[in-house]
């Protein structure tokens, strides 16, 4: 089966597992994007994510559909969290099943990178020195 | 409001809600008004020049300038995304 979903809940990856199972797979490749301790070489302590549900939703679907068509994915799943992420967290997941290693991998790769180029959610870093910025604010990431 | 007016409902996320004040606010519009002329006018003078290239959705689906405003419709202002 396939998940499409923005959710303020952590992200159980077993579950996604379970969802892209299928005997026609050889292969299931599965990306996670965690939170990282720092963004262009600035100390961060964490991130807040907001989203556009509704229509993050459906591009999210509309991805999905995309990589059973370029990649022949059998099964898609999609998940990205919202709301205040502790380092090290899951904020995204990208699960795909296929025949074949290689188009699992290329949907995995194509399923992030299309996430990250065209579905409706922002991050705000939270700097360590107590300080916030919108990602692509030019204001914020302006050069000094 | 009357029959010649349009209220819509704008929403913002990310610095374009910290440029408004706010995630959602009410414009009332001539009749007519298309989407371009909607971000041209309101909101461009304060989210700034950038603005015009960034995405819009009308309820829930992306939307071109030309899109004719209706009474009740819900806009999104989509600046540059950053998920992942």
């Amino acid at each position: 089966m396939d998940i499409y979903r923005i959710t303020k809940e952590p992200i159980d990856v077993a579950s996604a597992l379970v969802a892209i199972g299928d005997d026609r797979a050889g292969a299931q490749a599965l990306f996670l994007g965690t939170v990282r301790n720092e963004f262009a070489g600035r100390a961060s302590r964490g991130l807040y994510y907001d989203a556009y549900e509704p229509l993050a939703e459906k591009e999210l679907r509309r991805i999905g559909d995309e990589l059973k068509q370029d990649f022949g994915a059998l099964h898609v799943v999609l998940i990205h969290r919202i709301g205040e992420l502790p380092l090290g967290e899951v904020s995204v997941l990208v699960a795909v099943s296929a025949g074949h290693r290689t188009e699992a991998f290329a949907a995995a790769r194509e399923g992030i990178d299309r996430i990250k180029s065209r579905v409706p959610i922002w991050k705000k870093e939270h700097w360590d020195d107590g300080q916030d910025a919108w990602h692509d604010d030019p204001e914020a990431f302006s050069p000094k | 409001m009357n029959s010649n007016t349009v209220t819509v409902t704008t929403l913002f996320f990310s610095f374009a809600a910290d440029r408004m004040n706010g995630r959602r606010k009410t414009f009332d519009l001539p009749r007519g008004t298309t989407l371009g002329d909607m971000v041209h006018q309101y909101l461009e003078p304060v989210l700034g020049p950038e603005s015009r290239n960034w995405l819009y959705s009308v309820n829930e689906e992306w939307a071109s300038w030309d899109t004719h405003l209706e009474n009740g419709d819900e806009i999104a202002v989509i600046p540059p995304v950053s998920g992942g």
